[in-house]
């Protein structure tokens, strides 16, 4: 009994190391656990297989930071790789500053790998202050929002941007956000303009977004790294993309690290009952 | 094994003095610590500039100024915000703040009640009733609406929590419990995921272990 | 005066937007489209405020040298040269060089820097759910099964387990949490749209200072 007693004492460096050899190892020795993707992943996916090759754009905002980079651009990445396989022309945006380097990184990445043009393919808006009124200025004229692209060539002259003007003209709006502003673009987006609105999520905040799903207020949910992973699976499946998976490599070491955590709780528990009951007078 | 690139190296260097706060406290991570706040804010001043002064205020004043100069009218009202740094006039920036709150508010009330309110009880109901779902899929249903209505009753704080209340908020507990876990489990898959993609940029980027 | 003006604007501005949501003409449309216009330039100007709050903060420390004041350099630094590089490379001076040591820094010097500082709370997590997550109560020990029966749907080994794993996790999620967090999203909106009202009818005045005496 006491070993448990000492157990529950027990340095935290201790349970850090095995938290790091929980990652390590399932990376170094790649597992391939089998994968199933989600229904909400699976929605979002197809809900970009309805969109028409060259015909209306589908918008994504870039709204994450580095610090959410593991969950939320293997994501991202993979999105942009199904758009432009299926040659769905895309807009990119973000609300988020940092949001910008990553994106503008992973489209230079990532057109080159299916010969998409600038302009024609794909457009980069960049990074815009002010999350709600910017998600409202779009739904009246993204112009409004977005004079220029992000390196300030006017919108005007980008030959996939004529016929956009608003919502109405962008069948899908995408949001892969650490934050809570996917809030407003169901808000604002959804509900003041009615688009269709989809998202991928920290895995953090997921939970709070199933009434949204529920309601129909948004056609899908990337969850985290799972998401991701799925993304990445479903793009591999249907051919559109060979490149390796990242998110998909991340999911073994989530596996073995969730059971080291429940392992820890487990433990942590048999201590506490053991010492509650030791306290007990006898 | 290792990178060749010395951006590369740096990049690992800056994760590892970060990481070097899990062993203790120590300078290597302060100085990285303040390193990041510092070029955090330089990199969003100069994103502002770029992407929203430029396109949005200066390009359409230098372009057209007959035609644009009303937006001096934001631009001056925003400069308030300056003031915040001269004692004496301090109370001016309440004018960008309350343009920006009077705005929010106003703009916010309408959507709001019908993505977070309307909408969200239309669709409690129509799930409690939808007969077509089904045994399980009504019964699911079912359960939903009474889990909202209890979680509700628990918040319900203008009454003592007895009698009939009691009980339904003791239930509310319960869901919330149960949604709370559920946070949990998917917090756990969250933040494990981050420390992955930093263990993996150090294996494959890094040491090359990973291809 | 120092308030009532604030006010005012907040009244004017707050019920007109109220009812311009309702009331689609062609003169409101006009107005909400140009006070968007107007709002995205004023924001912008919210960066002077956190800029400057976080220069004089570090400014004072290395003013008055106080403990680690030294490190206050290197933050005040780290503004200067990404502000500095970003705006040069940027469309309004459109300097190469500036561009590609901006870009550089941000991805392998700050990014990293973010991601590794968030990367850590996976450590802490874990140490916290060994020392601290036990089932005290009923309630708790819901909460502790519905997170184990979460973190098992997610992962491929819970299929593994039992195959009917992930559909408790599914009907977890869309079930009982999907309504707790409507009832607390319900809370949220009748919270945010009544301290939206008191705000633009002036009975919440904690925004001016003073405690909204």
């Amino acid at each position: 009994m006491k070993f448990f007693e000492k157990l529950s004492q027990i340095d935290r460096r201790w349970i850090f190391l095995l938290v790091a050899l929980a990652v390590i190892v399932p990376l170094l020795s790649r597992m391939g656990l089998p994968d199933k993707p989600g229904k909400y992943s699976l929605q979002l996916f197809e809900a970009v297989e309805r969109i028409q090759p060259n015909s209306q754009p589908v918008l994504i905002s870039a709204d994450y930071s580095p610090s959410m980079m593991p969950e939320l651009d293997p994501m991202f990445r993979a999105m942009v790789r199904h758009c432009l396989a299926r040659k769905v022309r895309l807009i990119v945006m973000t609300l988020d500053p940092t949001g910008a380097g990553l994106a503008e990184d992973a489209l230079r990445q990532i057109a080159p790998e299916y010969g998409a043009a600038y302009g024609r393919d794909y457009v980069f808006l960049g990074y815009k202050v002010g999350a709600a009124i910017v998600i409202m200025s779009i739904g009246e004229n993204i112009r409004q929002a977005y004079p220029t692209d992000a390196y300030g060539t006017p919108i005007d002259s980008l030959p996939m941007m004529a016929d956009v003007r608003n919502y109405a003209d962008i069948p899908l709006v995408v949001d892969i956000a650490g934050s809570a502003v996917i809030n407003s673009w169901v808000i604002f987006a959804g509900a003041r303009y009615k688009a269709r609105v989809g998202a991928g999520c920290t895995a953090v905040s997921s939970a709070d977004y199933y009434p949204f799903l529920q309601s129909g207020q948004m056609v899908g949910l990337l969850n985290g790294m799972k998401g991701a992973s799925d993304y990445e699976y479903l793009n591999q499946q249907r051919g559109y993309t060979s490149v390796p998976r990242v998110a998909g490599k991340g999911m073994d070491a989530v596996s073995i690290v969730h059971l080291l955590i429940m392992g820890f709780i487990v433990l942590g528990n048999i201590g506490y009952f053991v010492a509650k009951k030791n306290a007990q007078p006898k | 094994m290792f990178s060749h690139d010395p951006w590369v190296w740096i990049a690992a260097i800056m994760t590892l003095a970060i990481f070097s706060f899990l062993y203790k406290e120590n300078w290597f991570y302060r100085i990285a610590e303040h390193l990041f706040v510092g070029m955090s804010a330089g990199y969003a001043m100069a994103r502002a500039w770029n992407n929203a002064l430029v396109p949005n205020l200066f390009n359409p004043l230098f372009a057209d100024f007959g035609r644009n100069w009303p937006l001096l009218i934001p631009a001056l009202i925003g400069l308030l915000y300056i003031f915040r740094f001269v004692p004496k006039f301090s109370h001016l920036i309440l004018i960008p703040i309350a343009v920006g709150l009077g705005l929010g508010s106003g703009l916010s009330i309408a959507p709001t009640i019908q993505t977070d309110i309307i909408k969200q009880m239309q669709s409690a109901i129509a799930d409690a009733s939808n007969v077509s779902a089904g045994g399980w899929g009504l019964a699911w249903g079912i359960l939903s609406f009474i889990g909202v209505l209890t979680t509700l009753s628990y918040f319900f704080f203008s009454r003592e929590h007895k009698g009939a209340l009691k009980v339904s908020a003791s239930i509310g507990i319960w869901f919330l419990m149960v949604g709370f876990g559920a946070s949990f489990g998917n917090t756990v898959m969250g933040r494990v995921s981050l420390l992955i993609g930093r263990v993996q940029f150090l294996l494959t980027d890094w040491i090359h272990v990973i291809r | 005066m120092k308030q009532k003006l604030p006010l005012l604007i907040v009244l004017v501005l707050g019920i007109f937007f109220t009812i311009q949501f309702f009331v689609p003409s062609r003169a409101s449309e006009v107005t909400y489209q140009t006070t968007l216009q107007w709002w995205l330039v004023m924001s912008s100007f919210a960066m002077v405020l956190a800029l400057g709050s976080l220069i004089n903060h570090h400014a004072l420390k290395i003013k008055r040298r106080k403990e680690g004041w030294w490190n206050s350099w290197v933050t005040l630094a780290g503004i200067a040269v990404m502000g500095g590089l970003g705006i040069l490379g940027g469309p309004s001076f459109r300097m190469g060089w500036a561009n590609d040591a901006y870009t550089r820094l941000f991805l392998f010097v700050q990014a990293p820097m973010d991601s590794a500082m968030f990367a850590i709370l996976a450590f802490y997590m874990a140490s916290a759910s060994y020392r601290a997550f036990r089932a005290r109560s009923r309630e708790a020990t819901v909460l502790l099964v519905s997170g184990f029966v979460v973190m098992l749907g997610i992962i491929p080994f819970g299929a593994m387990l039992w195959h009917r794993i992930p559909d408790i996790a599914e009907w977890v999620m869309m079930v009982p949490n999907m309504a707790s967090k409507r009832g607390i999203l319900f809370g949220i909106g009748l919270g945010a749209t009544a301290t939206a009202l008191k705000i633009i009818l002036g009975i919440e005045r904690s925004w001016l200072g003073g405690g909204g005496k």
